[in-house]
């Protein structure tokens, strides 16, 4: 049963990233043809008797800014999980800028920036601890982990709020601390889920404004996301996901296909028709 | 009211009566509470059966106390105690009551008068006053003599009931936005110590008591306490009982008024609560931590460049900031402290207890990656070899000596003063590090193997569900492996005693400090390449809290 599920996962993946888009991404992988950013292969989890990840492939290019799309329970975070190496996964291989996750943790720890959804920060520090003390544990001098730092509060619209302890810090305030202590290091890829998540729009501004010109450099960003608009509006490639395998992936315009945009192309891939309300709920907005 | 025509379709005041609503809420949910799973039913029973045996064990007890000349005191006194009890409750379980949260409410279209009502009589259900109205019965048996006293007792016993609650209402109304700010949060975590720290003040108050000729003692304390309410009720009632009815009749005057003006207070609090805007982030937002931070920049200067000084300021900052680690913290250096220095002052210490404080210290060791909860994920991710490992747990190990020794120092040369044993000083301080060392060791390696989740948001508890087994295993296995790689320091004190050669016992101390700095790397190294090899698993196993 497994082996079938993970040929059919391997069958569905045969498209390779246009690779003439990404001239300009060179500059980060180093000389020749960049290797992917991230390569899986046949990356399975299981929780008991729950399959969380069933056997996925993915190759994800260099120099792209990627969304991994799915509905909650998808397995997206569990696989990023195990792409960063937060995660055993129970079978599989995945390969960040060329680098075994799992056999070569200090090249590929040096490489990437996390930023995790649904785990604590150090939150009985300030903002501006956490960084001084993130951007030290990653082998950066202290004075230039604190110039980067003082950046990053500025860029992120978070130097008002820097002696603050993050523990008082809002949602969006957190998500932003957290992408800076990711990118302190100048990662060449950087992994987020859910990014997005609870986010007010003028934060969501912020980070998508820091993102876009850190993609510009020829570094890749991998986030997650259910938001099929924002994904839309920021990715130029995408990997869907439902049920624990990838359903499909490629740059934008070949995920939608025909379809008029993205979440309905989306609900096709994850089979979800237009659910009726029906007549259940006839009363709603009737007679008071 | 204006609202009578949709009365209809929604609980509007002046359509389903509001109190019986409520006090069914409360009712459902002591029901569902039971429900949740078999191990919190069997504890709620088991608690609610042992407070309602101590309540009528109390309710006896004051009944037979019925006669004895300082029956007064005692029992406005108790009265006195109850009321403190009922006004500090809130402000250590906040989240003690759902149906009493009022911003719970909010949304519903409620006015003020029947919804004060309505939560005053949910208020009223629940162990915690049948709890006190046990007492406040045996203590007005205890002192009612004569019609008159038993006609104030009627009267006072359920003023005195009335008080307690509605002052435990109004108490927590007023510091609500307190109560749910990361602060109020805070404060709850840390009340466990306090209780712990209480009882003990109780327990030695009490042992002076008996020594200094009992109850006579407290008199002129009960006499201003029979002016307050709810002591007052009592007053009134042993007033009476006395003859002395002018004073019963201001003291049941007060009783009365006391309830009608916290009732007056809750509503106003209550008013401005759901009507007002929440203004208690604004002061958390003002960013005025300078003088901290230059305080912890020299902080920073003082400690190594690299992982090991930026471990350890982290860490020495989390014994300051985290409440959960401040309590378990202060809980091992006042038990570490106390344990050698009562006895030493009691006569029957030896020097040896002072090893207490080492030990008691040496536990904040396992563990480790557990107190940093979920946040491990920023460690595991900057670790990518076994030196790193070493790194990160010697840094860890190096902040528990920073405060340990000095303190496992003091404490020792403190007992030997009490004690006036100075010649057992370096044998007693030998022992102390090389059990220091040898639960720096074993905390180590238990932190690498059995990791486990701290829950942040209880006082209470230091387990996650499911994993007290392994809990077990790290602390106990840990202490019974320190005690034997102990052993053979032990066995050199004894050898050195038994021998006669006491003359030699000084030669402890060294000896016990390099054995325990061995004994340290020795487990370090052990430690760290199990920690490099297993960080998925033991973020696994620190994210469940």
């Amino acid at each position: 049963m497994p082996d079938q599920a993970r040929d059919q996962a391997q069958g569905r993946t045969p498209e390779q990233p246009a690779t003439g888009a990404t001239g300009t991404a060179g500059g980060a992988g180093g000389t020749g043809t960049p290797p992917p950013a991230v390569r899986v292969e046949g990356l399975w989890k299981r929780f008991g008797e729950q399959v969380a990840v069933a056997g996925i492939d993915l190759e994800l290019p260099a120099g792209r800014f990627i969304g991994l799309v799915g509905p909650n329970g998808a397995g997206k975070t569990t696989t990023l999980s195990m792409i960063t190496g937060l995660l055993r996964p129970d079978q599989g291989r995945v390969l960040v800028a060329g680098h075994d996750v799992w056999r070569d943790p200090a090249e590929v720890k040096a490489r990437i920036g996390v930023l995790p959804e649904g785990l604590r920060l150090f939150e009985r520090l300030s903002g501006r601890e956490l960084l001084g003390y993130t951007g030290r544990l990653r082998g950066l001098p202290g004075t230039e982990t604190d110039k980067r730092a003082t950046q990053l509060l500025d860029v992120l619209d978070l130097a008002g709020a820097q002696h603050k302890l993050v523990v008082d810090y809002s949602t969006g305030m957190r998500k932003k601390i957290g992408l800076a202590a990711a990118l302190l290091h100048n990662p060449q890829v950087l992994f987020l889920d859910e990014p997005f998540e609870g986010v007010d729009p003028v934060s969501a501004q912020t980070i998508r404004g820091v993102l876009e010109r850190y993609t510009d450099s020829g570094a890749t960003v991998v986030f997650s996301s259910h938001v099929m608009e924002l994904v839309e509006s920021l990715c130029d490639w995408v990997a869907v996901m439902a049920g624990g395998r990838i359903r499909a992936q490629g740059t934008l315009a070949e995920v939608r296909g025909g379809s008029p945009s993205l979440q309905s192309a989306f609900l096709e891939l994850v089979g979800a028709g237009s659910r009726d309300t029906g007549e259940s709920l006839d009363w709603l907005g009737g007679a008071r | 009211m204006s609202r009578t025509s949709q009365a209809g379709t929604a609980p509007a005041p002046g359509g389903v009566p509001l109190t019986p609503v409520f006090v069914r809420l409360k009712l459902s949910l002591l029901r569902n509470g039971l429900r949740q799973s078999s191990g919190r039913t069997a504890a709620y029973v088991v608690s609610a059966v042992f407070a309602l045996l101590i309540a009528a064990g109390q309710l006896l007890g004051l009944v037979l106390l019925r006669g004895n000349d300082h029956a007064g005191t005692l029992v406005v006194l108790l009265a006195g105690v109850l009321g403190l009890g009922w006004a500090v409750m809130p402000l250590f379980f906040p989240g003690g009551d759902e149906t009493l949260d009022p911003t719970r409410l909010v949304m519903l279209p409620l006015r003020p008068q029947p919804l004060v009502r309505a939560l005053l009589m949910a208020s009223l259900v629940g162990i915690g006053p049948v709890f006190s109205f046990c007492l406040l019965l045996g203590s007005a048996i205890a002192v009612a003599h004569g019609a008159a006293a038993v006609a104030v007792a009627v009267v006072a016993v359920p003023l005195a009931l009335l008080t307690c609650v509605v002052l435990a209402r109004a108490v927590a109304t007023a510091n609500i936005r307190l109560l749910t700010s990361r602060k109020g949060r805070d404060l709850a975590v840390l009340s466990g110590l306090l209780i712990a720290v209480g009882i003990q003040v109780v327990n030695f108050a009490a042992q002076r008591l008996g020594e200094a000729g009992g109850l006579s003692e407290l008199d002129p304390a009960a006499g201003l306490v029979r002016w307050l309410p709810p002591a007052a009720a009592l007053g009134a009632v042993d007033s009476a009982s006395a003859g002395a009815y002018g004073t019963a009749a201001a003291q049941l005057l007060l009783s009365a008024a006391a309830p009608v003006a916290l009732l007056g207070l809750w509503q106003r609090s209550l008013v401005k609560l759901m009507t007002a805007p929440d203004g208690s982030t604004l002061a958390a937002a003002e960013p005025s931590r300078t003088e901290s931070a230059s305080a912890a920049g020299r902080l920073g200067r003082l400690l190594p460049e690299g992982r090991t000084g930026t471990v350890m300021l982290r860490s020495l900052r989390y014994v300051w900031r985290d409440p959960k680690t401040k309590a378990a913290w202060v809980t091992s250096l006042a038990i570490g402290l106390i344990v050698p220095l009562f006895n030493a002052v009691q006569g029957q210490g030896t020097i040896y207890f002072a090893c207490f404080a080492a030990g008691m210290l040496g536990i904040q060791m396992y563990n480790q990656f557990g107190q940093d909860t979920s946040a491990f994920w920023m460690v595991a991710l900057t670790i990518s070899s076994t030196r790193d490992a070493y790194l990160e747990l010697r840094a860890r190990a190096l902040t528990l000596l920073v405060i340990t020794l000095p303190y496992a120092t003091l404490v020792t040369v403190a007992t030997a003063a009490l004690l006036g044993d100075w010649h057992a000083l370096p044998e007693a301080l030998g022992l102390s590090f090389a059990l220091l060392g040898a639960m720096l060791a074993t905390g180590s390696v238990a932190s690498a193997r059995f990791p486990y989740s701290i829950p942040q948001d209880s006082a209470y508890k230091n387990v996650a569900p499911g994993q007290a087994g392994l809990a077990w295993i790290s602390i106990v296995g840990g202490m019974l492996a320190a005690a034997l790689i102990c052993a053979p320091v032990i066995a050199l004190t004894v050898w050195l005693h038994v021998s006669g050669a006491d003359g030699w016992t000084w030669l402890l101390l060294p000896v016990g400090t390099v054995y325990g700095a061995l004994a340290t790397a020795g487990g370090l190294r052990l430690a760290a390449p199990r920690t490099a090899a297993r960080l998925p698993e033991i973020l696994t196993a620190v994210s469940k809290g």
